[in-house]
């Protein structure tokens, strides 16, 4: 490719500040909002006037008013979403494996429940799965989340490694075998190269959606015990149940969002990968 | 194969590691009970009056604080469902009074021996002693009473000629002395809870009641809003919204967003409650309001409806219930009793911003060092008339929200039909909400 | 492809059309339990939390039942269809959804088409950067765009009206949370500002398998770019965009956090999985709420059934294929 023309060298610039632009404001702005001084909530402006770390303090300091409720929360968070995403992997690659290598009946009708159970509308099982964990004992719990979460991120789990694991030449099994190696280093050593990548990305899908979760969150819980982040932001208080907690909120908000950008950052290629089913690569 | 059990295996092993987490219960093994109150969030005071009560408990039992969500409608929603599933490990609940009575009407609260009752309902106020009633019974431990007091700017109520400090104000007054200063009128007219406080307060004030018969069935509930008294009110916030007095922010303007307007530039006259007071004191101090304002603001009872009329100002507070289902109500009633002791009314008054509801507290004089206008306060308490007691609150509330929102739609002559119609419809179970 | 040549064998198996059933082999057999071995699981887990609780949700909706009054309830049939059916509030927030759906996901696909495009046709060295960018939305917590959206155009704290005031319309004064139209912008902002990412992706997967012999071929004849966009590069990525317009049409319609954290259904900006939870949760109104619910759920179902025989959305095959 010879030297684009100026031209199109600043068209570029351009379109990609646009797009930054878009896709960085309202970050920008719930970052600067978490900034201002409480009193300062209602200036107006985009930028505080005081830069301050009180409402970081509020939600994470020693002294914080809101600590009790941010820290678990965010210890719930982080916990719960890991290890569904640990168990939606491990599922979904036992069911992708099977339906791209197997032929077995029943393998369309599970790829259609995945897809009917991602259009489900949560709200509509929200009520008979309260009272149902209620009897069990699992509401308030972290086990009464991850399973919920699991029929969150599961049917994405599924297509997505159904559709990397078509990709793989799984000759080169055989041809392994054929070189001397037992079916397990066969499987080690050819295999599970070309299959890891896939499952990486579809982990990190499965985590962002499970970090994503509101609904499940206030319904299912009700004390610091299994309360993921988004929940809690409803528990936020200010100085007396009147006040708006907005910067409370915000540093939360930000705080939370933290762990999304350091992942977009590092793994966007294999993210872009999973979500265009292969298509795109690096 | 190799390759399905390792897999298996490995799914298991992380089930079982699993497992456990969601089973593992909070709690202490150790001797004494440990009672778990509900509270809603506050600024640590209810925390340090648990320490205080377990420390005085003597070994008896230990009390341990849960936060439940901001609102309290949410704060109902956690409770009720809960309760209806006969949770048993809520021992003590800090309820807002319009939703005792849903939860007393199933037998959700411990009903509370005659000896506690008689000892938890001297020297309270009026208005918080009904609003811990139902059915002519005792069912909720009154902790402390909130109201709204009529908050002005000493230097706008000159220059419009009025001084509520020393004569009673009527809302007319306060339109009228708007609309002269070119000022805005800061009340909460978002469509919230606040606003059926407004609406109650206005109907009260006047005379009426938003339902004639609060304690019977759904089907049987009478709404006395198509009456003089409802007209009154949905006057009074028709013209505040057509005539803009509350500023383009009326529509969404909840507590907060009242007490940013009142001071402000065109800040004149609020109905609030007293928290506003800590709230502009730590902002002079916080250098984010100058001390002028703070120097400018007076004090007084709610606005009048009709003049010469005695005001009913809103009620609000928390009142203390014991869970049905709690294995230690007999050791809760005494944690109940605790709390609500004087001093700690006091303590909480001084602290978190929310007033006793009992008048022995109020004797306190740090109380009145903190807060100048206790005494307007108690009186207001004395004066309050709570929100309807019935099961169906909710639908009450929320009816009302749906039908007197936005207030400039509110119109005497037709919204209180319109807003009967749909909450009958509603309560009968014939419309959607 | 892949999933051609595995379809052949099964077919094969069955061919002989007798009616006595043909032995399958031993392989196939073993073949066949391995399979639902490794699938089970996820299978089992899928079902369980979600065919179980809309059973329920549909057996609840047959009663009336408050769960403050529990010794009032009682079997009603149907009649809390009817009353739901017969409800304007019902329609008004079915009208306010589906007008959610169709704009926003109109807008997605007009801007997340110009967003795919740029990713496709990006330099490398901004490739990266403009992917990174791009994701962040994707990634970010539905909540929290709500509270940053709704934090920027909020009268009291926002800035919004400040920085444009100079809009026509728009004033310091405009409250842009007291009437339905301005919310509805508001809310349709957030939605669309988060999910285009979503969108481009899926159109840029779509993108980059128009195969570029037909496009090359379309320069050769002297067509333009904008008639190459119309005549080669659309009409081969009909079947991406409609899958990726019927996942967003179908996420749209249940969309709840939005609209929860920035109105909560005030000025008339309910939408059904509101109204839902607002019956179920806050009005304890079991029996109520589950009707809606299961009538929610019959919404989503029609649409996906309307995409699929109307529009000949193939799913499997778009979504199988690598």
């Amino acid at each position: 490719m010879g030297a684009m023309s100026t031209r199109l060298k600043i068209g570029w610039a351009v379109i990609t500040v646009v797009v930054l632009v878009y896709a960085l404001f309202p970050v920008s702005s719930i970052l600067a909002t978490s900034f201002k001084l409480p009193s300062e909530l209602n200036s107006g402006t985009f930028l505080p006037q005081h830069w301050t770390w009180t409402n970081y303090n509020q939600i994470l300091g020693p002294n914080g008013t809101a600590r009790d409720l941010f820290v678990p929360a965010l210890r719930n968070s982080i916990g719960i979403s890991l290890i569904a995403t640990a168990i939606a992997a491990v599922l979904a690659t036992l069911a992708a494996y099977a339906i791209a290598r197997l032929d077995f009946p029943g393998k369309r009708l599970i790829l259609t429940t995945a897809l009917g159970v991602s259009i489900f509308p949560v709200i509509s099982i929200v009520t008979p799965l309260f009272n149902l964990w209620r009897n069990i004992g699992l509401y308030d719990t972290w086990l009464g989340l991850i399973i919920p979460y699991l029929s969150l991120t599961l049917p994405i789990s599924i297509w997505t490694l159904a559709a990397f694991f078509r990709q793989i030449p799984w000759e080169l099994e055989q041809a392994a075998q054929v070189d001397g190696a037992t079916t397990w280093q066969a499987f080690r050593k050819a295999i599970v190269p070309l299959a890891a990548p896939g499952v990486f990305t579809t982990a990190l899908i499965a985590f962002f959606i499970a970090w994503n979760d509101f609904v499940y969150g206030i319904s299912l819980t009700s004390t610091s015990r299994a309360r993921p982040v988004p929940a809690a932001l409803a528990f936020f208080t200010g100085a007396s149940q009147f006040e708006e907690p907005t910067g409370a909120i915000s540093a939360a908000a930000v705080i939370v969002t933290i762990p999304v950008v350091i992942l977009v950052l590092l793994f966007q290629r294999q993210i872009v990968s999973g979500l265009t089913q292969g298509a795109v690569k690096g | 194969m190799v390759r399905r059990r390792t897999k298996l295996s490995a799914l298991l092993t992380a089930l079982v590691v699993v497992a456990p987490l969601g089973a593992c219960a909070s709690g202490s093994g150790s001797g004494e009970p440990t009672l778990m109150w509900y509270t809603n969030p506050d600024n640590g005071g209810q925390a340090e009056i648990a320490n205080r009560c377990t420390q005085q408990a003597n070994g008896a039992y230990r009390l341990e604080v849960s936060v439940l969500p901001r609102d309290a409608a949410s704060q109902r929603e956690q409770l009720a469902r809960r309760l209806a599933a006969k949770d048993s490990s809520i021992d003590l609940m800090s309820l807002d009074p319009p939703f005792i009575p849903e939860l007393s009407e199933p037998g959700f609260l411990a009903p509370i021996p005659a000896d506690v009752a008689t000892k938890v309902s001297q020297n309270i106020v009026k208005g918080a002693l009904a609003g811990a009633t139902w059915k002519g019974k005792l069912v909720a431990v009154p902790f402390w009473a909130n109201t709204q007091l009529l908050w002005y700017r000493k230097s706008v109520a000159q220059a419009a000629g009025l001084d509520p400090a020393t004569s009673p104000v009527t809302w007319q007054q306060l339109m009228d002395a708007v609309k002269k200063t070119d000022k805005f009128l800061a009340v909460q007219g978002a469509k919230a809870e606040s606003l059926t406080v407004w609406i109650n307060a206005l109907v009260e004030s006047a005379g009426g009641h938003i339902l004639e018969n609060p304690e019977a069935p759904a089907e049987q509930l009478k709404l006395g809003l198509d009456t003089p008294a409802g007209r009154a009110a949905a006057n009074i916030i028709g013209t505040i919204g057509r005539e803009n007095l509350g500023g383009p922010a009326l529509p969404t303007a909840d507590e907060n967003a009242s007490l940013t307007i009142f001071q402000g530039d065109r800040g004149s006259f609020m109905v609030n409650w007293p928290f506003v007071w800590s709230a502009m004191n730590a902002s002079v101090q916080a250098g984010s309001l100058s001390k002028s304002v703070l120097d400018d603001v007076g004090w007084a009872l709610y606005p009048q409806v009709n003049a010469g009329e005695q005001t009913r100002p809103p009620y609000g507070g928390i009142n203390l219930g014991v869970g049905a289902f709690s294995h230690h109500t007999d050791l809760a009633f005494q944690a109940a009793e605790c709390i609500v002791s004087p001093a700690n009314q006091s303590y909480y008054f001084e602290t978190n911003g929310n007033p006793p509801a009992n008048t022995l507290a109020y004797d306190d004089p740090a109380v009145t060092k903190a807060f100048p206008m206790a005494n307007v306060i108690e009186q207001s308490l004395e004066q309050a008339a709570p929100r309807p007691q019935t099961p169906y609150y909710n639908e009450v509330s929320v009816g009302l929200q749906e039908t007197w929102h936005p207030p400039s739609s509110v119109n005497p002559d037709t919204t209180p039909q319109t807003s009967t119609a749909f909450i009958t419809d509603v309560l009968h179970g014939n419309a959607l909400l | 492809m892949t999933t051609e040549a595995q379809r052949a064998p099964s077919t094969a198996v069955q061919a002989p059309a007798k009616p006595r059933k043909v032995p399958k082999s031993d392989r196939a057999k073993a073949e066949a339990r391995l399979g639902w071995y490794l699938a089970g699981p996820a299978f089992v887990v899928m079902i369980a939390v979600t065919v179980y609780p809309i059973i329920q949700a549909f057996f609840d909706s047959l009663y009336r039942y408050r769960l403050t009054a529990p010794s009032d309830k009682a079997f009603v049939g149907l009649h809390n269809y009817q009353v739901v059916l017969s409800d304007s509030l019902f329609w008004q927030s079915l009208g306010v959804t589906l007008f959610i759906t169709v704009v926003t996901v109109a807008v997605e696909v007009v801007l997340g088409f110009g967003l795919a495009l740029v990713m496709h046709r990006a330099v490398k060295t901004l490739r990266g950067l403009l992917r990174t960018a791009i994701l962040v939305p994707y990634g970010i917590i539905t909540v929290v765009s709500a509270f940053a959206w709704f934090y920027m155009f909020d009268i009291t704290s926002g800035f919004i009206n400040h920085w444009f005031d100079w809009v026509p319309g728009i004033s310091e004064n405009l409250n842009w949370f007291a009437q339905q139209g301005t919310s509805l912008f508001v809310i349709c902002a957030s939605e669309i500002w988060k999910t285009t990412p979503f969108i481009s992706l899926l159109l840029l997967a779509g993108l980059s398998q128009v195969p570029t012999e037909l496009d090359e071929a379309a320069v050769v004849d002297g067509a333009t770019w904008g008639q190459r966009l119309r005549r080669v590069t659309l009409p081969n990525m009909k079947a991406a965009i409609m899958v990726a317009v019927l996942f967003r049409a179908l996420d749209a319609f249940r969309i709840f956090d939005n609209v929860f954290i920035m109105t909560n259904g005030a000025n008339k900006t309910t939408v059904l999985s509101l109204l839902a939870y607002r019956t179920s949760i806050v009005r304890l109104e079991i029996g109520l709420g589950s009707a809606i619910s299961v009538l929610l759920f019959l919404c989503v179902i029609g649409i996906c059934w309307l995409f699929i025989k109307l529009f000949n959305v193939d799913l499997a095959s778009q979504r199988g294929e690598g």
